[in-house]
C-alpha cells in the first residue's frame, strides 16, 4: 500500500517527447521525412481511435487520410508532443462521428473484434496461463460500458507522457497532481478482482 | 499481466498506479492483434501527405463503391468513386486499358474549367476539364494514385484552393 505513488514516466519517455517535437518543428519546414516518420508512429492510435468510434475499416482509412492533410494547416500552432497528439485523437474522433452520422451506417460487420481474441499459442504451460489471462482481461472489457470500452482502447494506444492530456480532452477526470486512474479503469480493476475471487483457484 | 491483489482497490481517483499501466499494456496489446492497422496505410498517407498544399480542401468518398475493391476483383468491370467537398463534387470512372493501365473519366460539380493532377508513384499527369466539367486521363499506371483539382482562376465562384482526393488505388 506504501508503494500508491503515482506511475513514473519511463527514461526514455522525455526523449521521445523532444525527439517528436524535433521531428513537428522538422515537417514545420518542409522535411517530408520528418512529417512521414510522424505518420508512422501515431497512425496506429488514430486507426485504433476511428475504429472505437464504429467506423468500418475503409471508412477509418478515410478518416486518417482526412485528418492528416488537415494538420498540415495546423502544425503552425503545434509545438510540442503532447498537443500533437491530443490534436490528432480529438480530431480524428470528431471526424469520425462525423462519418458515421453522415453515414446512416449501421454498425459494420467487421466491428464484431469482442468475439476475435485468438489464442497465441503454442500450448506451453506458460502459455495457457498467458492465455487464460488475457482472456479473462478480454471478458471484463466486454462487461465495460461502449464508452468506456472506447476510452480504454484510445488511451491504450495514447504515449504514456501524452495520457494526460489526452485523458482530459476525452473527459476523464484528471487529478490535480497527476493522472488518474479515472472511472473506467477503476470499472475494470472491479471486475477483474471480482472474477479472481469468485473463481476457483 | 498479472491479476489484481486480493485486497483489490479499484477507486477512480486513485493515482494511476503499475497495474493499471499493465492494463493498458495488455488492451493494446489485444487491440493491436484483433483489429491491426492495415500495414501499408502509413504509406499512403504519406503519398498523400506529399502534395503539402496548405491551402487544400479536403474531399471525402461519398459513393458506396469502394475504391480499394478495384483491384481485388481484377478491374473487369468499371467502377465509379464520388469524392465530395464543401465547394465540389468530383465523380470518376475506372476503366481497364488493354496494356494494363488504368483510364479515367471524370466529371466536376458544378461543371467548370479547372487543372486536374492525378499523382502517381511514376509521376504526375494533368489534364483540364471542358466546360462541363469533365476531364479525362487516357492512361494511368496502375497502384496509389491521387487526385488534385487545381484552385479555379480568379472569379466569383473561384476557390482559391485545391481540392485534393484521398489516395485511392488504382
Amino acid at each position: 500500500m506504501a508503494d500508491r505513488r503515482p506511475a513514473t514516466v519511463p527514461a526514455s519517455q522525455p526523449d521521445r517527447s523532444a525527439r517528436i517535437a524535433g521531428l513537428v518543428t522538422a515537417a514545420r519546414d518542409g522535411s517530408d521525412d520528418a512529417l512521414g516518420q510522424i505518420v508512422t508512429e501515431l497512425s496506429p492510435l488514430l486507426w485504433q481511435v476511428a475504429r472505437a468510434a464504429g467506423l468500418s475499416s475503409g471508412d477509418a482509412e478515410d478518416v486518417l487520410q482526412t485528418v492528416w492533410m488537415r494538420l498540415l494547416a495546423h502544425l503552425d500552432g503545434i509545438r510540442t508532443s503532447t498537443a500533437l497528439t491530443a490534436w490528432l485523437v480529438v480530431t480524428t474522433r470528431r471526424e469520425a462521428w462525423r462519418v458515421r452520422a453522415a453515414g446512416r451506417r449501421q454498425l459494420p460487420a467487421d466491428q464484431d473484434w469482442l468475439g476475435a481474441l485468438p489464442d497465441q499459442g503454442p500450448d506451453s504451460e506458460e502459455q495457457v496461463i498467458i492465455d487464460e489471462q488475457r482472456h479473462t482481461l478480454w471478458a471484463a472489457i466486454g462487461k465495460l460500458s461502449p464508452r468506456c470500452q472506447e476510452l480504454l482502447r484510445i488511451i491504450a494506444f495514447v504515449p504514456r507522457p501524452d495520457y494526460q492530456a489526452v485523458a482530459a480532452e476525452l473527459g476523464m477526470p484528471v487529478g490535480s497532481v497527476g493522472p488518474t486512474r479515472g472511472r473506467c479503469l477503476a470499472k475494470l480493476r472491479a471486475l477483474l478482482a471480482g472474477d479472481a475471487e469468485g473463481s476457483p483457484r | 499481466m498479472k491479476l489484481p491483489d486480493a485486497g483489490g482497490w479499484w477507486a477512480a481517483d486513485g493515482p494511476l498506479d503499475e497495474f493499471d499501466l499493465a492494463l493498458l499494456d495488455g488492451i493494446r496489446e489485444m487491440f493491436q492483434e484483433v483489429d491491426p492497422m492495415p500495414v501499408d496505410l502509413p504509406e499512403r498517407i504519406r503519398f498523400s501527405l506529399a502534395l503539402r498544399d496548405l491551402e487544400v480542401e479536403v474531399a471525402r468518398i461519398a459513393a458506396e463503391g469502394d475504391p480499394r475493391l478495384i483491384a481485388a476483383r481484377g478491374a473487369e468491370q468499371s467502377r465509379t468513386v464520388t469524392f465530395d467537398s464543401d465547394s465540389l463534387t468530383i465523380m470518376i470512372r475506372i476503366d481497364s486499358n488493354r496494356d494494363g493501365t488504368a483510364r479515367v473519366d471524370g466529371w466536376l460539380a458544378p461543371p467548370q474549367r479547372r487543372e486536374i493532377e492525378m499523382k502517381t508513384a511514376a509521376g504526375s499527369l494533368t489534364v483540364l476539364s471542358d466546360e462541363q466539367g469533365r476531364f479525362a486521363f487516357a492512361s494511368v499506371p496502375r497502384g496509389t494514385a491521387q487526385l488534385a483539382v487545381r484552385p479555379a482562376e480568379q472569379g466569383p465562384s473561384g476557390s482559391g484552393r485545391s481540392v485534393v482526393t484521398p489516395a485511392l488505388i488504382l
